[in-house]
């Protein structure tokens, strides 16, 4: 296994929880390539804002894309080539703000992809506004006077969207949020792994978090359970909620196919062109 | 010149206007005539006024006319506003009207107005109101002197459903048709052409960029782009070709980059509304090079504007379109047969010059429809891919080139395990790592720049510009303006030229170089003379009049050439 850092000078602040997520996937990698998958057929993309710096810091093919779009690129990957599994990392504005709607449509198709939500419940390189899941009365440049609106809920949210895995992982447990993301690239569908992430300079969760992060003993029997373990408020569980068997987005749209191998060439395209007049017309 | 006719049929939306009018230009199509036609529709799904316009000739059609030898009029609305409409200077013109919405029969003089009980017909038979346009094609059958049995035919092939309840409603029209005002011209009518095929601009727009290696089309609908992502759709089990109804045109946009990214051949599409929203991945793919075919199909705005009427509004918007600098191609095809070669000329060079390119357009020729008896071969997308050397290590995505075109490459197991390709949306290094260093950013921009100079190279080996005429006054105007100009050439006595623009951006100095300061006329769908504006930026050109249209409406040739010889003799 080669290595997978870029030699890039890592610019996140001491602390900051993006380093455990940075190491959950490096431990993940070389277990899916184990698996099976060649390294070059695995491909990153991100939004625009902290977490998307690791696209910088990993060594894999991808695209560093727009603010919110990095699910509506992995989308459009994912189907022109269905052989490249695909792991999207997303900040909380990206996923829940500026790309909500990617977000829960892609979980609605179920496309069969991976999005790893960095939850720090912050905008940090934008310097701390309130998120789209800071608490209310978070208190941000935006909102001096603390947020007046309520947070939403990610794993509610993308269960009711149709993700078929969903899951709760701990930036500051990297060997269990590594299982994670190997089994959430391994589901054929669409895969969700909300990370708690503290933010050391806008929103330091660490204490908060150590203190009621819970490992899930299985995966709840119900979804009225996950829905109910996912919304503690008395201690954040971590573990899969939910795995569940649908067909997926591509498989429904063409089946077991490559669209890149199974194309026409030129010759039977204009040939068509011919034909498909011709037979109109008989 | 070859004698031009027109059709008209108007009725309610729902009634199958369009429909019947297809199957009328299909009939004349399959005899060997040119047919034009268009659509004029409102933004309803019942009701309210709709009307087609078939306009044939044994020579080329290139635009609808707005007068009609032959005009049926399903209800009371379509008679009023149509009643002026006839074209009596050849022959009295017939207009069917229906006398159960009607009472009083008009009375014009060249105009033999003959009353039919079309809804009373239609209820005696049992028939839908969505089947009442049968009548008009029954009328033309007659009109044109058709057998019955041929009528029945054509309506068996035509319609799947209510085969046999068409045909009853067909025959009882029959019954009542006019005997006399048969079409004058059918001895015209005897030379069919093998494989001819009605196509809209739209749909030529699809194939053409099918031709050239289309594998993915992205769209979020909105008229009058939604019938590329309907056509497309609808070929996916034969074409191979995947149409996908993204959540919107960010989706679309951002989707197709994705898919390019991977290696495929793919379009995106919407009207201004939408093209707005596309903006935003537009600069994207300026930015990680990623070549995008987007397809702009104008409708009048601002905002919302006109929904199914045209306009060409969007010229500097297509041109500026994207913040931030890069190269980027802009072009317009100038008929529904040239949109075919342009849109397959356009994804190629997207894909030499992994740049994003726009196919714009507009209503009336993205949805009228004209008769295409051959397609020209184009040039196919993969032909023209700078690919990456797999021997060459370290690959590097934005590798520093001459040309500032970089090899591509593609993720896949056919690839080293060590080759990383990566596509950044921030300012980047040649291996594509993020980079804000001064000498950096100024060799980035620099290699994206020199591929402005290497496209406006390449450019010249496609007609930037079409020259119809041999002399008067040059008319400049891209895009279905120039089917307008074209069908008015024909009427008037004084010559012009019509100086198509097909290639705006990187603009056609070169082949327009002759007209530098020279004396023109410009013709274009808007208030504001964008076109007339960038041809006197860039060729410093005279122009004696801006002839601009804003109401939706495309010109009828007649009072087109009456308007242009008016101004040539001002």
């Amino acid at each position: 296994m080669r290595e997978l850092g870029t030699g890039k000078e890592n610019t996140w602040c001491v602390g900051c929880g993006n380093f455990g997520i940075l190491n959950a996937v490096k431990k993940a990698i070389p277990i899916l390539v184990d698996g099976g998958i060649p390294l070059q057929e695995m491909v990153i993309t991100c939004g625009i804002g902290c977490h998307g710096k690791i696209f910088d810091y990993l060594s894999l093919s991808g695209i560093y894309g727009l603010h919110g779009r990095g699910v509506a690129t992995t989308s459009g990957i994912k189907l022109a080539n269905p052989k490249l599994q695909v792991i999207s990392f997303g900040g909380d504005g990206d996923s829940l703000g500026e790309g909500l709607e990617h977000t829960l449509f892609a979980a609605k198709r179920n496309m069969d992809i991976t999005l790893i939500l960095h939850n720090n419940g912050t905008y940090g390189l934008t310097t701390g506004q309130f998120s789209p899941l800071s608490g209310h009365g978070y208190k941000g440049l935006s909102t001096p006077y603390g947020s007046i609106e309520t947070p939403f809920r990610p794993i509610p949210l993308l269960m009711e969207a149709g993700a078929t895995f969903l899951a709760r992982g701990f930036s500051a447990k990297p060997e269990h949020l590594a299982e994670l993301i190997v089994k959430a690239v391994r589901h054929k569908g669409f895969s969700f792994i909300e990370v708690m992430q503290p933010c050391i300079s806008y929103n330091n969760t660490y204490t908060i978090l150590n203190d009621k992060a819970k490992m899930l003993e299985a995966i709840p029997q119900t979804r009225a359970l996950a829905l109910e373990l996912a919304t503690d408020p008395n201690f954040v569980y971590l573990g899969t909620f939910l795995q569940q068997n649908k067909p997926c987005y591509h498989e429904e749209l063409f089946g077991d196919i490559n669209p890149l191998d199974d194309r026409f060439n030129a010759a039977e395209r204009n040939a068509m062109i011919g034909y498909s007049h011709g037979k109109k017309e008989a | 010149m070859a004698e031009v006719y027109s059709t008209l049929i108007g009725g309610k939306a729902g009634e199958g206007i369009k429909k019947a009018a297809q199957v009328i230009a299909s009939i004349l199509m399959k005899r060997g005539w040119y047919v034009f036609q268009q659509d004029d529709y409102q933004s309803l799904i019942k009701g309210g006024h709709n009307f087609s316009i078939v306009s044939y000739s044994p020579e080329t059609v290139h635009h609808g006319y707005n007068k009609a030898v032959l005009l049926v009029s399903l209800d009371a609305r379509s008679l009023e506003q149509h009643i002026n409409d006839a074209d009596t200077t050849r022959m009295e013109a017939i207009h069917y009207y229906n006398s159960d919405a009607v009472v009083q029969q008009p009375c014009i003089t060249g105009v033999k107005f003959i009353g039919v009980p079309f809804s009373t017909l239609a209820k005696q038979l049992d028939c839908k109101p969505g089947n009442i346009s049968i009548a008009a094609i029954a009328l033309f059958c007659k009109w044109l002197g058709i057998s019955p049995a041929d009528m029945q035919s054509i309506i068996r092939s035509e319609f799947k459903r209510d085969v046999d309840e068409n045909i009853r409603f067909a025959e009882a029209i029959l019954s009542v048709a006019s005997e006399e005002h048969l079409f004058p011209n059918v001895a015209a009518l005897a030379n069919p052409v093998s494989n001819p095929r009605l196509i809209s601009g739209n749909q030529a727009i699809a194939l053409g960029a099918w031709a050239a290696g289309l594998d993915f089309y992205y769209a979020y609908p909105m008229t009058p782009a939604s019938s590329i992502l309907h056509y497309l759709a609808l070929k996916q089990s034969t074409h191979k070709v995947y149409a996908i109804h993204a959540e919107s045109e960010l989706a679309a946009a951002n989707m197709a980059i994705g898919s390019v990214f991977a290696g495929a051949k793919t379009a995106v599409g919407s009207s201004g509304g939408g093209f707005a929203l596309i903006q935003e991945a537009f600069s994207l793919a300026g930015m990680v090079e990623a070549p995008l075919l987007c397809i702009l199909s104008s409708r009048p705005g601002p905002a919302t504007g006109v929904s199914t009427y045209t306009a060409q509004e969007d010229l500097d918007f297509a041109l500026a379109q994207g913040h931030g600098e890069f190269a980027r191609v802009v072009a317009a095809p100038d008929s529904i047969q040239h949109a075919y070669v342009l849109a397959a000329e356009l994804l190629c060079l997207a894909w030499e010059y992994q740049s994003p390119v726009i196919l714009l357009t507009d209503k009336h020729l993205s949805e009228s429809t004209c008769n295409i008896n051959s397609f020209p071969q184009v040039p196919f997308a993969d032909d023209h891919i700078l690919c990456a050397d797999n021997a060459v290590e370290p690959y590097e995505r934005y590798a520093i080139t001459p040309s500032g075109v970089s090899p591509l490459s593609f993720p896949s197991s056919d690839v080293s395990p060590d080759k990383v390709i990566k596509w950044n949306s921030h300012e980047h290094l040649a291996s594509g790592l993020r980079t804000d260093k001064a000498d950096a950013m100024v060799a980035m921009k620099e290699k994206r720049l020199r591929k402005t100079e290497t496209l406006h190279q390449a450019l010249k080996r496609y007609d930037r510009v079409h020259i119809y005429g041999e002399e008067g006054i040059p008319i400049f105007a891209y895009g279905s303006a120039v089917m307008e100009l074209l069908e008015a050439q024909k009427y008037c006595r004084k010559p012009f030229r019509i100086i198509a623009l097909i290639y705006l951006l990187p603009f056609p100095s070169e082949e327009l170089q002759m007209f530098r300061g020279e004396a023109a006329m410009v013709m274009e769908h808007n208030i504001t003379g964008s076109l007339a504006k960038l041809l006197r930026h860039e060729l410093s050109l005279h122009v004696e009049h801006n002839i601009l249209r804003y109401d939706g409406r495309p010109w009828d040739p007649i009072e087109l050439a009456e308007l242009i010889m008016e101004k040539l003799n001002a």
